[in-house]
């Protein structure tokens, strides 16, 4: 197990209610397998799987990425700045 | 010059900070929120921001724009926090010693925060009474 930080934004953080949590990811350690064990604790995200971007360490990278511990990941749902 | 900000955003703060002397035009946009959206009318908008990525992909839109236009200044500004409708909640600028250069890269940077910048706004409807 590799425990990482998630961090939650915009509609994500209100599924999730709450704005962090800690997230302990099963090999390969992927964004994917990260992403399993917070759907696994949240079902209704998996609805949003093809909209949600990954970042870890604050840029985004491809879901294949595989994290380390200690990284800060963050599931970003689209964007609505401007 | 990029910011994330809970603080209304001045615009004339904003334009004395983009000319140069070498500076023959600006451009700057001016994000406002309005009173509809997607056919629901707004009465205020909750912006929140995944700050430090927010910054730092603002800098990196800032250095893209610096690589691809003969531009002096750039200014890069995002407001958080609840807004009602007709205040600014983003501004970009752009200075350069051309106005073809300026408008380009003032929309690029505009364009680039609306796609990727992690941000997320919230509409409220407008409250009776």
């Amino acid at each position: 197990m590799r425990s990482v930080t998630a961090l939650f934004f915009g509609p994500v953080r209100e599924l999730v209610g709450a704005g962090s949590l800690t997230l302990e990811v099963n090999p390969p350690f992927t964004g994917d397998a990260a992403f399993e064990a917070l759907a696994a604790r949240f079902p209704p995200l998996r609805a949003w799987r093809g909209s949600l971007r990954l970042a870890v360490n604050r840029e985004y990278v491809p879901f294949e990425r595989v994290l380390d511990a200690g990284d800060e990941i963050s599931f970003l749902p689209p964007v609505s700045g401007g | 010059m990029v910011a994330v900000t809970e603080d209304p955003i001045d615009v004339a703060l904003v334009l004395r900070g983009i000319g140069t002397a070498r500076t023959g035009g600006i451009d700057i946009f001016i994000g406002t929120v309005r009173d509809t959206n997607e056919g629901k009318s707004v009465g205020s908008i909750e912006y929140t921001a995944y700050v430090p990525m927010a910054e730092d992909l603002m800098r990196r839109i800032e250095s893209e724009i610096r690589d691809r236009w003969p531009v002096e200044n750039v200014t890069i500004v995002h407001r958080i926090g609840l807004l009602r409708v007709g205040e600014i909640s983003v501004v970009t600028a752009a200075g350069a010693p051309h106005r073809a250069e300026a408008f380009e890269a003032c929309r690029y940077a505009i364009e680039r925060v609306k796609a990727d910048v992690p941000i997320w706004k919230k509409e409220f409807a407008p409250v009776p009474g």
